[in-house]
């Protein structure tokens, strides 16, 4: 079970090497983690392909299926795949044609060696370890997201041979892979497929889905949509190009700023679409000042992505808070927002313009589900007076929308699977019988169908917003 | 368009603001009238003098009558402070004055003050009460200016509104930059900095100047994101739901009404 979730890219294994006490061997052990995100991230697939079918042909998006459906695969079983329900005359246009689909997969980094099936994981060192007692003391960290990332690192092949395919062999001589690991104190061991041991140690390379170059297109689009909402078409571009001309040298998901760029680099790419081919080098100038981006040397500019990311979150978050409670509560809650620190009941008062008998009961509300923060504070003088501050505690709301998030998504699953077990004898009518009032009903049920799944595709895109970009 | 005149508040002294059409009453009367310096005293009885002198003492404050019965230490007899007031009211020394946060109960001050803004709410209350119908209507012709400027500063749409002569007297360009920030928490429009280019050509580097959120023609409420689109954003029950418990998505109330079309 373990092996197939690992062959899914559901799991990791790793060795664990255990020091011992004195004069006792090193233990050696394999044990596993669980890759939460990559679970979740299987029921993004749909949108994995259409961003494929989006930039390349069809069989580039039939290959690319077939590694979502196997999780990993070599060049052999991909060409065996392709192969399977074929004449034999055409194995050999089969081949080349698999070939070439993997390589422009590879190019455009939607696909990726796969990690290292079992690193060996370093012992954590002294200080690591009195660090880790000292928090843990009382808690059981079964797998926290430090040993996660050390093991996906200890795991992850080097950058420089991570997209790297050589179209005319399916297998790298492994000794000369050695000679090009970086030494980090590791054994790395390698997969699986011994070939012919006549013909010396030979490693198979693994194929798989690039779910990290996926998700920073996501987040792109994310910042450029949240640019279009807020400015204008113009500047939507404009960060579209800049993001696109740097993408290739993104070397984490997470980046805060984006790489820079020279505005040349901005303007080729610019003129790669049609709706930027009106733009003038000047017009691109005036929307990358617009956008606030920083200049650099050499006329390049990057942009502060976690801000535009963050404005984003905030928007979804507001739009909850309007919806559920109302303009007046809206306008206290983007105030405290913007405010950042704690703010007296009175002066929220002022500022939003709610009525001064009004914004306690309103701030009350807020506070009881969690929205906002209340502090008292009493002031001795003459009289003693108290005072009742807010102010909206972004990390601790954030992490209760998200968690409110996952929920909203699994009724939306559950919803679809209520509804559609309810018709399920509508739709195994026959087409000739869905007529008239059944025929009314199955277009009903095709419809809510539709609304949910729409639905649980944007929640998706909110849940990328808090939890992966 | 109801008319109505507010009494108001600022550095220029009381400010009348017509909302409408409607003529006003005057503006630039000075915060407080010199008080009146042959003492009314010698027409008071006792206890008419003690809660006179107790009501002017508390000045542009004010006193509620809960308060002043308990300070002119009258408490035993409750008649005679209200029949003192009575007569105080009826010889216009002291009158009633409408509390934000005491809307309930009487609030007396000596005739010759005006109410402070603590007791009253401020420039944008009324009778105690928020003016949100005047609000409203400021906020509308700040969003007319804007949407017919494109871009603008405070004191750009002051100007655009005095030149209007919508309203009979002044909003300074404080209270108007009141108003416009009000407009910005609705998302009505956005606060951004002058870079000098495209639309900004007219307006100084790095000023503060206003646009609209949304583009003309677009819905006029803000955009509902993924949450608030769904029934389970906005429900006040999450917290109870579960897939097999009592409130759970199959059978959710909620789901019914977003899904009957």
């Amino acid at each position: 079970m373990a092996i197939r979730a690992g062959k899914q890219n559901l799991v990791q294994a790793f060795t664990a090497k255990d020091p011992g006490g004195h004069g006792d061997a090193v233990k050696q052990t394999t044990e596993y983690i669980a890759l939460f995100d990559n679970i979740i991230h299987r029921t993004r697939f749909p949108k994995f392909i259409i961003v494929v079918s989006q930039e390349l042909e069809k069989g580039c998006v039939e290959l690319f299926e077939g590694l979502l459906q196997h999780g990993r695969l070599t060049l052999e079983k991909l060409i065996d795949r392709a192969k399977s329900g074929k004449h034999i005359q055409e194995n050999s246009n089969i081949e080349n044609a698999v070939r070439e689909n993997l390589s422009k997969l590879v190019h455009a980094h939607f696909v990726e060696r796969c990690p290292a099936i079992e690193p060996v994981l370093a012992p954590p060192s002294e200080d690591e370890l009195a660090a880790k007692k000292r928090a843990s003391r009382s808690l059981k960290i079964a797998a926290g997201p430090d040993i996660v990332q050390r093991v996906l690192e200890a795991a992850a092949p080097m950058e420089s041979k991570r997209f790297l395919f050589m179209s005319d062999e399916n297998c790298i001589d492994s000794e000369k892979a050695e000679a090009s690991f970086v030494d980090v104190g590791e054994k790395r061991k390698h997969s699986l497929l011994a070939s012919d041991s006549d013909l010396g140690i030979k490693e198979e390379v693994l194929w798989r889905a690039n779910y990290e170059e996926f998700l920073r297109r996501f987040r792109h689009k994310a910042c450029v949509e949240n640019v279009r909402e807020r400015l204008d078409d113009g500047a939507a571009i404009a960060l579209s190009s800049m993001l696109e001309a740097g993408r290739r040298l993104e070397s984490k998901l997470k980046t805060e700023t984006s790489v820079s760029v020279s505005i040349n680099a901005i303007y080729e790419e610019a003129m790669k679409a049609e709706v930027g081919r009106s733009m003038t080098l000047d017009d691109l100038r005036d929307y990358l000042t617009l956008l606030e981006c920083q200049k650099g040397a050499d006329e390049s500019y990057s942009i502060d992505l976690k801000s535009i990311l963050e404005l984003a979150q905030n928007e979804e978050v507001e739009s909850i808070v309007l919806k559920k409670y109302g303009k007046d509560s809206y306008r206290i809650f983007r105030l405290l927002s913007k405010e950042g620190h704690l703010v007296e009941t009175d002066k929220i008062s002022d500022t939003a313009f709610v009525d001064k008998k009004e914004a306690p009961k309103i701030l009350y509300k807020l506070w009881k589900d969690e929205y906002v923060y209340m502090q008292k504070v009493t002031v001795m003088g003459n009289r003693q007076s108290q005072f009742v501050l807010w102010k909206v505690n972004k990390a601790t709301l954030w992490k209760n929308v998200e968690n409110d998030m996952y929920h909203a998504a699994l009724n939306l699953s559950l919803r679809v699977a209520h509804e559609m077990e309810q018709g399920k004898e509508l739709l195994s009518l026959p087409v000739e019988k869905r007529v008239g009032t059944l025929g009314e009903k199955v277009n009903r049920l095709r419809r809510i169908r539709l609304v949910l799944e729409e639905s649980l595709s944007k929640l998706d895109d909110a849940i990328m917003l808090f939890h992966v970009f | 368009m109801r008319s109505r005149v507010v009494e108001a508040r600022s550095f220029e002294g009381r400010i009348a603001i017509g909302g409408g059409l409607e003529h006003f009453s005057t503006w630039g009367m000075s915060k407080r009238k010199r008080p009146v310096s042959t003492g009314p005293s010698q027409d008071l009885s006792e206890h008419e003098k003690t809660v006179y002198d107790l009501i002017r003492s508390k000045r542009d404050m004010g006193i509620r009558s809960v308060d002043l019965r308990r300070d002119t230490k009258l408490f035993p007899n409750p008649n005679v402070v209200d029949k003192a007031l009575k007569a105080l009211l009826a010889k216009n020394l002291i009158k009633q004055v409408k509390t934000v946060q005491y809307r309930g109960s009487k609030h007396y001050m000596a005739t010759e003050f005006e109410p402070s803004a603590e007791v009253t709410g401020g420039a944008w209350y009324n009778e105690g009460v928020l003016d949100t119908a005047f609000i409203d209507l400021l906020k509308e012709r700040c969003l007319i200016h804007i949407s017919s400027l494109k871009v603008a500063t405070v004191d750009m749409i002051s100007d655009a509104i005095k030149r209007s002569k919508i309203f009979h007297a002044e909003c300074s360009s404080q209270q108007i930059g009141e108003i416009l920030r009000t407009l910005v928490l609705d998302n009505e429009i956005l606060e951004v900095k002058s870079t000098g280019l495209g639309e900004f050509t007219c307006i100084p580097i790095g000023r503060v100047c206003f646009k609209l959120a949304r583009k003309p023609g677009s819905a006029k409420e803000p955009k509902a994101y993924a949450m608030a689109s769904i029934p389970c954003g906005v429900c006040p029950r999450i917290e109870y739901c579960s897939p097999d418990g009592i409130i759970k998505p199959s059978t959710c109330e909620y789901y019914n009404k977003f899904l009957d079309f």
